[in-house]
């Protein structure tokens, strides 16, 4: 489908900048070119445009993109700007937008931006951010949330992102057998530049809901992924999925706290192997408790390889830990290693195995919960 | 109390690129047969969040490493460190502990060049200073394998994710320079339930494994369980022989039990296995 494109761009020396660029692109074809959104919005309209690419620097954005949808009720709308601004980018979604480019930008992002906006997969706005936390590493949080985002996908066809922020000994990338060619740290370097659509590359699709952004590939990379770069790389991807999951490193860390701190819910996960385990998820909890007063709804307890499996089991946990449990996954040591040895998911190995109905059980948690939230 | 050396202690680092591999089990068992045979020791639990150290011996220490933190900031020239340490003792064998923080706080502020100093001031004082780490190249660890005499790298090998790792981790330690001898592979668990053969590992790691220890869940949980080292327990289970030859290894007394493993290259024995294809 040929695109009719209507540009509005404020700078001068950007117009023209853009307009070469639109008329190189395949399948587009300049209708119009304004300096001034007044007279986009007042003529722009006699060229019939199906495609609007709208500067929302110079302007209230939402404002702008509101009178644009109001005159040209039938375009698709995409913002354009020098950053990406996960703010507002629910504002500009409910005003009538479907995506948003970093500008500037060449022929080859612009064909991709309208073709995932075209199709009407726009900018997400409602995304649950999850955050896999434990006191100490071998969890089992990795196969948890490996097999929670396959049935996260298969339960509500919404697209689920995983992040392996587990900065020096990430393992997601194997247990799905990729070999990425960009990971968490090429995002991160171009945290600053990327708008959803760009980011979306980074991430390796798994199956036509589940992608993943990987790792890094050795631990002295760990340096490359700053904070606020990490921050910014889940706040755009917030705009990508209706589920993300992030793997964290072990203990209480800058980048386990900032992405408990960014998440909606952040799981708190141990393997009971009647060790010291509670006692560390008690310590565990006493901090969030500190810090959140609303913890009974941030933090959410999960303990795994539980014998005897069970409801009983489940409250005597949580009696002892004096905390809710929202979770308890069965020990199925074979099933749980022969999946990662092969880069298969448990769930597809064992459907009906305990594992996989725990892990069920879970995602039908978290999608009531999404369905209330998206009600209110 | 502790006399001070005319020489500094030998720092035996236990590290680990993934948690649950028996850090802790190992450095306390360690600390144990060198105190049983004689040799002053002190144990540092450097897992400053959750570190377990005092749970497997029944501690309950009066002094963590906070308030020594807080003692040598303070810059009094009294301070001796030996004073505020924790002493296990089980029918006569008896050693010193440095116990990490009780609050999560206290750990998040400890400072690595701080820890430096209280290692190079117990090494004044004990034969053998023993240090459990987390599974991370943290800073502090970092600073701690820098002054170390030996780093003891435990694996075992279970699933690929910890294999990968475990290579990662013995690739990243080969590279910080060490001499050859300062970092020994030990393989826990050895006959524990895997689809991954041992020689593969080492293949892939190209390099045999310094020393083997088998997998005995039942006596590991009993010793935690009741808070006795295998090494100092009556039952002398097959693992608490193999941690005894782990120590003599050290200690370069002579082997008391079964033979282990020697050091050595397998650079020629190579078979070019299946673990080697998938990290090519």
């Amino acid at each position: 489908m040929a695109h009719n494109v209507l540009l509005y761009e404020s700078n001068r020396i950007m117009l023209g900048t853009l307009s070469n660029v639109i008329k190189s692109a395949p399948n587009c074809n300049l209708v119009a070119s304004y300096q001034s959104h007044t007279d986009a919005l007042g003529q722009g309209k006699v060229f019939n445009p199906n495609l609007l690419l709208i500067d929302v620097e110079s302007q209230d954005a939402t404002w702008l993109i509101t009178e644009f949808r109001k005159a040209f009720p039938s375009a698709i709308i995409i913002c354009m700007g020098e950053r990406w601004q996960a703010d507002s980018a629910s504002h500009l979604v409910q005003a009538g937008a479907s995506g948003y480019i970093i500008k500037p930008f060449s022929a080859v992002e612009l064909k991709d931006t309208i073709d995932t906006f075209a199709k009407g997969g726009g900018l997400e706005t409602s995304c649950k951010v999850m955050t896999f936390f434990s006191p100490k590493g071998k969890s089992g949080k990795t196969t948890l949330i490996a097999n929670l985002a396959m049935s996260l996908a298969r339960k509500t066809n919404e697209p689920v992102g995983i992040i392996d922020a587990d900065l020096q000994f990430g393992d997601m990338a194997v247990f799905f057998n990729l070999n990425p060619s960009n990971t968490i740290v090429e995002a991160a370097r171009d945290a600053d530049f990327l708008a959803p659509v760009s980011l979306q590359s980074f991430f390796v699709p798994v199956t036509d809901n589940v992608s993943v952004l990987c790792g890094t590939r050795n631990p002295s990379l760990i340096d490359r992924v700053a904070i606020k770069d990490f921050e910014t790389v889940v706040n755009s991807a917030r705009s990508l999925f209706k589920y993300l999951l992030i793997d964290v490193p072990a203990g209480f860390n800058p980048t386990s706290i900032s992405a408990a701190e960014i998440a909606d819910v952040t799981y708190l996960v141990a393997m009971n192997n009647d060790g010291f385990e509670k006692q560390h998820i008690r310590k565990a909890i006493s901090l969030f408790e500190e810090d959140w007063p609303d913890v009974k709804d941030r933090l959410k307890v999960v303990f795994t390889r539980v014998e005897p499996y069970g409801a009983e089991k489940s409250s005597e946990l949580e009696n002892q830990l004096g905390f809710p449990m929202e979770g308890i996954l069965p020990n199925e040591y074979m099933l749980v290693s022969k999946a990662a040895d092969n880069g298969r998911m448990a769930l597809d190995i064992a459907s009906d195995s305990r594992l996989s109905d725990a892990i069920s059980h879970l995602a039908d948690k978290i999608i009531r919960h999404q369905v209330r939230r998206d009600t209110l | 109390m502790a006399e001070e050396n005319l020489i500094n202690g030998v720092v035996i680092t236990f590290f680990s690129t993934a948690s649950a591999v028996g850090k802790t089990l190992i450095s306390v068992n360690m600390a144990s047969e060198l105190a049983r045979e004689g040799y002053s020791v002190c144990l540092l639990d450097m897992d400053l969040q959750f570190g377990d150290v005092s749970n497997y011996l029944k501690l309950n220490p009066i002094y963590t490493m906070a308030d020594i933190q807080r003692m040598m900031q303070a810059e009094n020239s009294d301070f001796k460190i030996y004073e505020f340490l924790t002493e296990y003792e089980h029918r006569g064998v008896a050693f010193h502990v440095l116990p990490a923080p009780l609050q999560l706080s206290e750990a998040y502020n400890i400072e690595p060049e701080i820890v430096e100093s209280m290692v190079r001031d117990l090494q004044r004082y004990y034969d053998y200073i023993i240090v459990d780490t987390t599974s991370m190249f943290s800073t502090l660890n970092m600073r701690l394998l820098d002054l170390s005499t030996i780093v003891t790298f435990l694996g075992i090998v279970d699933f690929i994710p910890t294999i990968k790792n475990m290579k990662i981790g013995n690739d990243t330690l080969r590279s910080l320079g060490y001499d050859s001898n300062k970092i020994r592979l030990v393989l826990n668990r050895s006959d524990a339930k895997s689809q991954i053969s041992r020689a593969d590992v080492e293949n892939l790691l190209e390099e045999r494994f310094y020393h083997i220890l088998p997998n005995d869940f039942r006596s590991a949980s009993t010793s935690i369980k009741t808070g006795v080292p295998l090494v100092l327990s009556p039952d002398d289970s097959e693992l608490a022989r193999a941690l005894r030859s782990l120590v003599s290894l050290y200690t370069n007394k002579p082997v008391e039990y079964e033979s282990i493993a020697e050091p050595g290259d397998i650079s020629e024995e190579k078979s070019g296995g299946w673990l080697s294809k998938l990290f090519n």
